[in-house]
């Protein structure tokens, strides 16, 4: 900071722009970088701006078309080509280099981009298999050393002969060497005379040792053979002699020394029980696999490999790439010119976020949640999304089942446990569940008593939720639903039955949980459930909107200054925006419109959740509840409970929610009842003073 | 011609699903200025999803339209997977048995669908929902199905876009957007949208296949 204030020149006119630009700082800008190539913070000090300033202006210049950034069209058929064979095949990445236009050969050149692919995915403790042939040789003389700590690499397969050059041996010693990994031989021959003698060397220590270290590979890189005379295959001495040729005849390539049809199925001859090293199976199981082939000769054995998902990770050349996906008959499509805009560009651009693949974040996380949560939560059998607690089922119990969209983490799952609910469905972000995990959920966990459902009241939730119901009844489960809608900015109090429910069902999950817990008869659950949710109001607040992991665009677009007031838990735009706060204004805001419907007298008691939505930290949530206790300490309201932190979030959405649940001896009773969850635990022994506040 | 086989017709599924993947993002776009933003990738989602199944199969429409409807339904949630999941199980019960589609099984299989989404959601015309796009396209090919099979999917089609274009000016009574009022004034309605794009893909594979 202080160093970018002592750069910049004191007297405003040094910083004033020259002539020729015309006042126009986007072309200022563009001109500084991309023809005078100085850096970005340079810029931003001669301009006497800032430097994210000096990015936006960049941004604005390409989108104005002031500057014209093209790819070449070489570079641009490589980059489309990849694109369309990882969409069309589904691979991980695909790397596509020019095939011709480069003084080097193909394979030279194939094998440094499977050094470039290998060095940007290998971790430390990485087993990586490798293969044979040409293609691997040149990619093992090509990487360098990488800062890796206790990588092995594993021939995927014993050798063959020393006739050539790219033996298994030599293509995984030289590339262990070369990165500085431990380098597993497996010391038999890929293929011996007998399927005896592969059983008898099987059982030998050594070799069962190096096949183990082989079926932990984490890894392989390996090269795709045609069948053609010239081959790897033959060239090693597989497929000596016509003979063997006819067993083979549906066969149009090999992976590893083994052989797979046009369609990608394994091609079982008699070579398959003579031959030591990794088996398609195997080989299918190990989570990267990444293949270097390039050449037109290939085309169908790359195109069946491809289509067996033996290959996650494709490197190619362009004319192989056109090759494979024209035989899938596919048009390579036609270039776009570049768009022209004259609307201002938003402020922020893309948010950062830890994600690997956008699709398979819901997932990830909800896997990790349940490692973390091992002892209170298990995945039900069967079904991806829906959650159970450990402790099971139990015999005349009504079954709590609750569920969502996600993305409001810790919500659902984190309310799973004992004396709260017993599953919970998970949608995708911000998408209620389909009925099949709300039933897989309800199935595991129904004790013979019935089920409550609880669930936010959006057409989505209540539609699959209804529809899991009739499937429950006609398996003779009695299903009661409630519906939760404390959300009071979501509506007016007359429409009270069309509000939203939002961080609130943490009150009304806790009420029920209990009452079942009791053992409570359905009837009895559900009429406390409806009865907390009744009582309980909830009023949010956003700073920022939140952003989806697969655009990692804000949802709505806020002003610096601007607040979004009654913002709706899935980033839906709120009731009303106006300027910015104070803290305890945007308190009183919140407890404001509380206070107008709750129908509370001196000496009432109520529970408080001041939630964050996302991003809104601690710190900040306690300088709200610090004005909320105040407030309702003047008012004459007893705070018998409060909770703050992130119990139900709207992914990373900067704000925070005022819930609170007026209290009855009933209530009280069932809140102060103990629960186990990820997210909310009431210890039995616990002793609660209620102090007047 | 007056009508179609209905046999190894899942290709008009998949054209269909390659018009929805075409506008994932602008029914995002559409969807962020009212609603969460996820409606292009979810309903993305699920129709390539069905395309992947579909491709290279031999099916008939009706079949093909209940693969589509089996992932909408088990795998999206949200809303749009039960009324879109419901409105093709119903589309493909009106066509199962039939040899081939012409204008009356066609008309029915729209009325199917209309019955199979209004048996799930409780949205009126002017609620700002995709019933705006669905019933003026359902009632306008019925009136023009006396010139033509293709003739009332023309007409269709222009009824639909038209119904779609209507949801600009009304204000959400139904639904997430619903809680905004009159700020959901002034824009499309995302599912209002993406039906339309459903009955004029599903026009314009008819009429190639009519012509």
């Amino acid at each position: 900071m202080a160093s970018g204030l002592g750069g910049r020149p004191a007297d405003d006119a040094a910083v004033r722009m020259p002539l020729r630009f015309g006042d126009d700082p986007l072309l200022w800008a563009s001109w500084l970088y991309y023809e005078e190539g100085l850096t970005q913070g340079t810029i931003a000090e001669q301009m006497g701006v800032s430097r994210p300033t000096v990015n936006a202006y960049l941004a604005e210049a390409r989108a104005r078309g002031i500057v014209n950034v093209e790819i070449s069209p070489e570079k641009f058929s490589g980059l489309s080509i990849a694109q369309s064979l990882r969409d069309h095949f589904g691979l991980q990445d695909c790397l596509v280099i020019p095939t011709e236009g480069v003084e080097r050969p193909l394979i030279p050149r194939l094998g440094e981009a499977g050094a470039r692919v290998i060095a940007r995915i290998l971790r430390s403790g990485d087993t990586l298999a490798v293969t044979w042939g040409r293609t691997v040789l040149s990619l093992a003389d090509q990487i360098g050393p990488l800062d890796l700590k206790d990588v092995r690499v594993v021939q995927a397969t014993g050798g063959t002969t020393a006739r050539i050059p790219w033996t298994p041996e030599a293509c995984a010693s030289t590339l262990a060497k070369a990165i500085n990994a431990r380098a597993i031989p497996i010391s038999a021959p890929a293929i011996v005379s007998s399927a005896e003698v592969r059983a008898m060397l099987m059982q030998e220590a050594v070799l069962a040792e190096q096949l183990a270290i082989l079926a932990e590979a984490d890894k392989i890189v390996m090269g795709i053979s045609s069948l053609r005379p010239e081959s790897t295959i033959h060239t090693s001495g597989f497929l000596d002699g016509t003979m063997q040729l006819a067993h083979y005849q549906d066969a149009v390539g090999s992976l590893a020394g083994r052989f797979i049809s046009a369609r990608g199925e394994p091609v079982i001859g008699p070579m398959h029980d003579r031959t030591i090293g990794l088996t398609l199976d195997q080989l299918r199981r190990i989570p990267q696999r990444i293949a270097i082939a390039g050449g037109l000769d290939k085309v169908a054995a790359i195109l069946a490999a491809l289509r067996g998902g033996y290959v996650s990770i494709l490197v190619t050349d362009i004319a192989t790439g056109r090759g494979i996906l024209s035989a899938e008959g596919y048009r390579e499509p036609p270039r776009r010119s570049a768009p022209q805009s004259d609307a201002p560009l938003p402020a922020r651009m893309e948010v950062k976020k830890f994600i690997n693949d956008p699709k398979d974040a819901v997932d990830e996380a909800l896997r990790g949640a349940l490692a973390a949560h091992e002892d209170l939560i298990a995945p039900v059998p069967g079904s991806t999304r829906a959650v159970r607690a450990i402790d099971g089922p139990r015999p005349g119990k009504v079954a709590v089942v609750i569920g969502g969209g996600a993305g409001h983490e810790p919500a659902f799952w984190g309310y799973v446990g004992p004396g709260l609910a017993d599953a919970a469905a998970v949608g995708n972000i911000f998408a209620s569940p389909p009925p099949d995990p709300i039933i897989a959920a309800t199935r595991a966990v129904q004790g013979g008593a019935g089920a409550l459902f609880i669930y936010g009241n959006f057409s989505g939730d209540v539609m699959n939720f209804d529809m899991a119901a009739e499937v429950m009844e006609a398996e003779g489960v009695t299903v009661r639903s409630i519906v939760t809608t404390d959300d009071i900015a979501s509506s007016p109090i007359e429409l009270r039955t069309s509000r939203r429910g939002v961080a609130g069902n943490v009150f009304t999950f806790k009420i029920a949980g209990a009452a079942a817990a009791r053992g409570l008869a359905l009837d009895a659950c559900e009429a406390l459930a409806r009865h907390a949710n009744a009582r309980t109001y909830t009023m949010g607040l956003a700073l920022e909107p939140c952003s989806l992991p697969e655009t990692r665009r804000p949802t709505f677009a806020l002003g610096p200054g601007d607040m979004e007031i009654g913002v709706g838990v899935h980033g839906e735009p709120g009731v009303e925006r106006r300027g910015i706060e104070r803290a305890d204004a945007c308190a009183d805001l919140l407890l404001d419109r509380i206070l107008s419907e709750m129908p509370a007298s001196r000496g009432d008691e109520v529970a408080l959740l001041v939630n964050s939505l996302g991003s809104t930290v601690n710190f900040e949530l306690y300088i709200i509840l610090k004005r909320v206790r105040q407030r309702l300490k003047a008012r004459g309201l007893r705070v018998h409970r409060t909770f703050v932190g992130a119990y139900y979030t709207s992914l990373d959405m900067a704000g925070v929610s005022l819930s609170m649940m007026h209290l009855d001896p009933e209530l009280k009773e069932l809140l102060d009842h103990p629960c186990r969850s990820a997210a909310l635990t009431i210890l039995p022994e616990e002793r609660i003073t209620a102090k007047a506040t | 011609m007056t009508h179609i086989p209905n046999a190894g017709q899942s290709a008009i599924i998949e054209e269909l699903a390659e018009v929805i993947v075409a506008n994932k993002a602008w029914l995002s776009e559409i969807d962020g200025k009212i609603g969460d933003g996820d409606h292009g990738s979810n309903m993305a989602k699920g129709f390539g999803k069905a395309a992947e199944r579909i491709h290279g199969k031999d099916m008939s429409l009706d079949a093909a339209m209940l693969v589509l409807s089996d992932v909408l339904m088990g795998e999206i949630g949200g809303s749009m997977g039960p009324l879109y999941g419901l409105m093709f199980e119903e589309m493909a019960g009106a066509l199962k048995g039939r040899d081939d589609i012409d204008a009356d099984a066609f008309s029915a299989m729209l009325h199917a669908g209309l019955a199979g989404v209004q048996g799930v959601g409780n949205a009126k015309v002017g609620d700002k929902t995709l019933i705006d796009t669905l019933v003026p396209a359902v009632a306008a090919f019925d009136a023009a199905k006396g010139r033509g099979f293709a003739a009332a999917l023309t007409e269709m089609e222009a009824a639909a876009e038209r119904g779609r274009d209507s949801t600009i000016d009304l204000v959400a009574r139904i639904g997430r957007s619903s809680r905004l009022g009159e700020r959901s004034r002034g824009v499309l309605d995302a599912g209002a949208t993406s039906c339309c794009l459903i009955l004029t893909s599903l026009g314009a594979s008819f009429r190639k296949r009519l012509s």
